[in-house]
């Protein structure tokens, strides 16, 4: 059996080689090279001096927070909600659903929505208040972002509320906590992993939505995904679009360590242990 | 009760707010106007356009083919993938393979495009359709794993051991009881990996070079230049196809969970855990 | 004596970090034979089990199957069949399908195959189940899947791994007795795993008691119950009264402070021992006339007998089973035989047992 197993393994450890340890090898090569392809700091001394970049990113984390926050306040009751309702299924696959439409149309329908003689400005000068520039601002991108966002939000959320024991929620009751306590000491802590799961999913994207912010956003570079995206394609420095994706990869990891989830890591540790036995 | 009206009525107001913008679309996609701020009149004009736009379909049919075959590879290496991890016995080993295989899943698509630039540049690999492709392998691959390790991981050693106690070889095990096994990780796997590349615009935008375009790079090299119907009417395609898509996995899982769980009333919230692009 | 169809020869089993599960195991299987392996868990009991299936290879020693060597036969050309514990059926084939499983690889013909699983489904008493999906058996069903996936294959020896363990109490013992009369019916050896002692003496003809990978013990389950070897084997198999003692001379111990006649032997003069009363040997009478005096402490009605607990007067708990009540904080006397003592040295081996138990029973 051993043999036949390590035989399986070759297409994928060369695709782990290949495509996950390489790219990022190179990538972190590429950061430390100049547009001559020397070896240099100088992308790195740009970026730490440079009150640009540091404003970006700044800006570019803030950005991401926002949309994390908004997500989570909109997902977390819709989650808890969906959870009590009778059909479900269908409800969550209406959640579902709209993340199948691809981000590039959904964006798009925010360029007409969002225009100067758009729907949402006709509906400001019905109710008085006059057309605003919507579009190209830094708040249609927090929209549009977030809306983008929110179904990734919701399910992580829902499944740890439905994995959650109802017995836990009687005994709370039982042992006479109110609703909002039953909530805040038993209900929240216990999903908390499913936030978690979700502030991943929502908070590393948010850092490099570069086509929203293109569409949306105006041409201003507001975050790292669209510093990335103008050094590669546009302005042609890689060095320096591979220093920001340093930086990137460097944020994305300290994310994934504050909400990393060390009881699961316990769980499957148990459940490896049972195995062996 | 009047919880449940609050509760009710939140989910409506999300669910409201999940669809204005893809129903907007589709709307105005039948505009005579031609834009997307005064409805003027019905028309299929737009449609029309599209279907004539010889162009735009063989943009789909590239779009197809990638998604196809990309899937297909990355079914088979992640398959034989999450076999090879689940048969290491050092638990070190395992979440190292993990951790490995779960980089491209976090890592922002701005990072995983520009690496994969500059590996194919460096490789020497000309963008075009076999960039696209092989990328789209690469990061289809880890959701393959993902999919189909728990299935495996599901699958008790007694079972194996009871095959092999009734005299299958090992082959006969593989064919006759693992893979059937796992069969319905695999086709989720597949199908996953099948939607990943549909819907990816980020990485394909950073390796497809200037020949070759999919579906989301031709939308937002339109998109950027404005407002045209013809966008609207394809997102209408493309929301049926989607809904097609997704209403046809819904009922699969619903199918094979009712047969495999006839007397069990499990909840049937692990098939659409998996159905986020 | 009968020729074995299974003998473990010094099989010791240690894992990578040191955990020795088994320790120099010896054991020898007749033919047509019901055997239990009986234990705690955690004594080795499964892991001889997965040795003699093949799921897992011995360390150290010899497993020997009608006189050959099989330790590098791969489990799939064994023959023997295993009951798993959890069944281990396959979700994704009927039970037809489970069952004719092994045939199917065999290649035998089609109608054979039909015949023979049909044959072994009613066996197991579940006749017109062939189309039934796994999943809407209920676990007693299962089970009898289980079994019939095993014995269609016509084995030489079956392996049971505490089958019955997740079933409820009354089909548990449902199962017991049919279970036994399927093993003497089919004529095969079986080699029955539990932690159930009640199950393994009333199923088994030999019993093998383990404990941290050694064998304690060996023997007919009336052989074991009456004269355990040791006080772990005596408290795992039915209920004992444990007290310590002192040999006087052959034949006589001393406990509680008084001296009784016994039928143990073969120990030296004034070896400390233990000494086992089984709770339904004793009898209860007046306290003048009994051979010992306990003040009741706590009764229990157990439907067919009352369970008595009482202390003596040097605070040895006694554990009386009598069909008749007695009144709490009452001072009873108890009587018993001598041959119902059964007196116990400190750390002797099976062997040393046995030999002392022939010598002074030939006397």
């Amino acid at each position: 059996m051993k043999k036949t197993r390590s035989f399986f393994m070759v297409p994928y450890l060369a695709w782990i080689l290949l495509f996950v340890i390489t790219p990022l090898i190179l990538i972190l090569y590429q950061s430390f090279t100049n547009s001559a392809g020397q070896f240099t700091f100088q992308n790195y001394v740009t970026y730490g001096t440079s009150w640009v970049y540091l404003k970006m990113s700044l800006n570019s984390f803030w950005y991401a927070l926002l949309i994390t926050v908004v997500t989570l306040l909109i997902s977390y009751p819709t989650a808890y909600f969906l959870s009590k309702t009778k059909r479900q299924q269908l409800w969550l696959l209406l959640i579902i659903l709209p993340t199948w439409i691809n981000l590039l149309l959904k964006t798009y329908a925010f360029i007409g929505l969002l225009s100067q003689t758009g729907s949402v400005n006709q509906f400001l000068t019905f109710i008085g208040i006059g057309p605003q520039q919507l579009l190209f601002s830094n708040s249609s991108f927090l929209l549009v972002a977030s809306y983008i966002e929110i179904p990734f939000m919701i399910l992580p959320i829902y499944n740890a509320i439905v994995q959650l024991d109802p017995a836990l929620v009687n005994a709370s009751r039982d042992l006479g906590a109110t609703n909002f306590q039953t909530f805040s000491k038993v209900i929240f802590p216990l999903t908390l992993s499913g936030v978690k799961a979700g502030i991943q999913a929502v908070f590393i994207p948010s850092l490099s939505l570069f086509m929203i912010t293109r569409l949306i956003g105006g041409n201003r570079v507001i975050t790292l995904g669209t510093a990335i995206e103008e050094h590669f394609m546009t302005t042609m420095n890689w060095g320096m679009g591979s220093t920001i994706g340093v930086i990137l990869i460097v944020m994305m990891f300290i994310i994934m360590l504050l909400t990393n989830d060390r009881k699961k890591k316990h769980r499957e540790v148990i459940v490896d242990e049972k195995e062996t036995l | 009760m009047k919880k449940k009206h609050f509760s009710t009525i939140y989910l409506v107001f999300v669910f409201l707010l999940l669809y204005i913008p893809i129903f907007y679309l589709i709307f105005y996609s039948f505009n005579k106007g031609g834009d997307m701020n005064h409805f003027t009149g019905f028309t299929w004009q737009h449609y029309a356009e599209l279907f004539a736009d010889k162009r735009m379909i063989i943009i789909v049919l590239n779009t197809l083919l990638v998604a196809l075959l990309s899937s297909l590879i990355a079914t088979l290496v992640g398959t034989m993938g999450a076999i090879g991890i689940s048969a290491r016995r050092q638990r070190k080993v395992k979440s190292a393979l993990l951790t490995l295989n779960n980089v491209l899943m976090v890592s922002p698509d701005v990072i995983i495009g520009a690496s994969f630039l500059i590996l194919f540049t460096a490789l020497g690999i000309s963008l075009g359709f076999g960039s696209v492709l092989i990328s789209h392998i690469a990061f289809s691959i880890p959701i393959v794993v993902l999919l189909v390790l728990p299935k495996v991981n599901e699958m008790d050693s007694s079972l194996i051991n009871a095959a092999m106690d009734l005299g299958a070889t090992r082959w006969q095990t593989f064919s006759r009881v693992i893979v059937p096994f796992i069969a319905p990780g695999i086709f989720s796997g597949f199908f996953m990996a099948f939607t990943y590349s549909l819907d990816d615009f980020a990485v394909t935008f950073f390796v497809t070079g200037n020949g070759f375009a999919t579906l989301a790079v031709e939308i937002y090299s339109r998109a950027r230049q404005g407002i045209s119907l013809e966008i609207n009417a394809l997102s209408a395609v493309m929301f049926v196809f989607a809904l097609i898509l997704v209403v046809g996995y819904y009922f699969i899982e619903q199918y094979s969970q009712s047969r495999r769980h006839k007397k069990k009333s499990g909840k049937a919230t692990l098939g659409t855990e998996v159905m986020l692009p | 004596m009968v020729k074995p169809i299974i003998e473990l020869k010094n099989i010791t089993k240690r894992y990578d970090d040191g955990f020795t599960a088994l320790e120099n195991i010896n054991m020898t299987i007749e033919p047509g034979k019901f055997y239990s392996l009986l234990g705690p868990s955690g004594s080795g009991k499964t892991t001889i089990l997965r040795i003699i299936a093949g799921f897992t290879d011995a360390t150290e020693g010899t497993v020997i199957f009608e006189d050959q060597k099989i330790n590098d036969l791969p489990a799939n050309r064994r023959k023997v069949n295993t009951v798993f514990q959890n069944y281990a059926l396959f979700p994704h084939m009927d039970v037809f399908d489970n069952v004719a499983f092994g045939l199917t690889l065999k290649k035998k013909p089609v109608k054979e195959i039909r015949e023979r699983v049909l044959n072994a489904l009613k066996t197991v008493q579940l006749p017109g189940y062939a189309n039934r999906e796994i999943s809407e058996l209920s676990g007693g069903q299962q089970q009898r899947v289980a079994i019939a996936r095993a014995i269609v294959n016509e084995p030489k020896v079956l392996l049971l791994d505490e089958p019955l363990s997740a079933l409820d109490m009354k089909l548990r013992k449902d199962m017991q007795y049919e279970l036994r009369e399927l093993q003497q019916r089919l004529k095969i050896t079986f080699i029955f795993v539990t932690h159930d002692q009640e199950e393994a003496l009333a199923m088994s003809d030999e019993i093998f008691v383990m404990n941290d990978g050694k064998v304690l013990q060996s023997g007919t389950p009336v052989d074991i119950y009456d004269e355990p070897i040791n006080h772990f084997v005596a408290n795992f198999i039915g209920e004992s009264n444990i007290v310590p003692g002192k040999m006087i001379d052959d034949f006589q111990v001393e406990f509680v402070g008084k001296t009784f006649e016994c039928a143990d032997a073969g120990m030296r003069h004034g070896e400390k021992v233990e000494v086992v009363l089984r709770p339904e040997d004793l009898d209860i009478t007046k306290p003048e006339q009994g051979k010992l005096v306990v003040e009741v402490d706590t009764q229990l009605f157990r439907g067919d007998h009352f369970e008595i607990v009482g202390y003596d007067e040097d605070g040895n708990e006694w554990l009386i089973h009598s069909t008749n009540p007695v009144r709490d904080g009452k001072k009873i006397g108890l009587t018993f035989e001598p041959e119902d003592i059964h007196v116990m040295r400190f750390g002797e081996k099976e062997a040393d047992f046995d030999a002392r138990l022939e010598q002074y029973e030939e006397d």
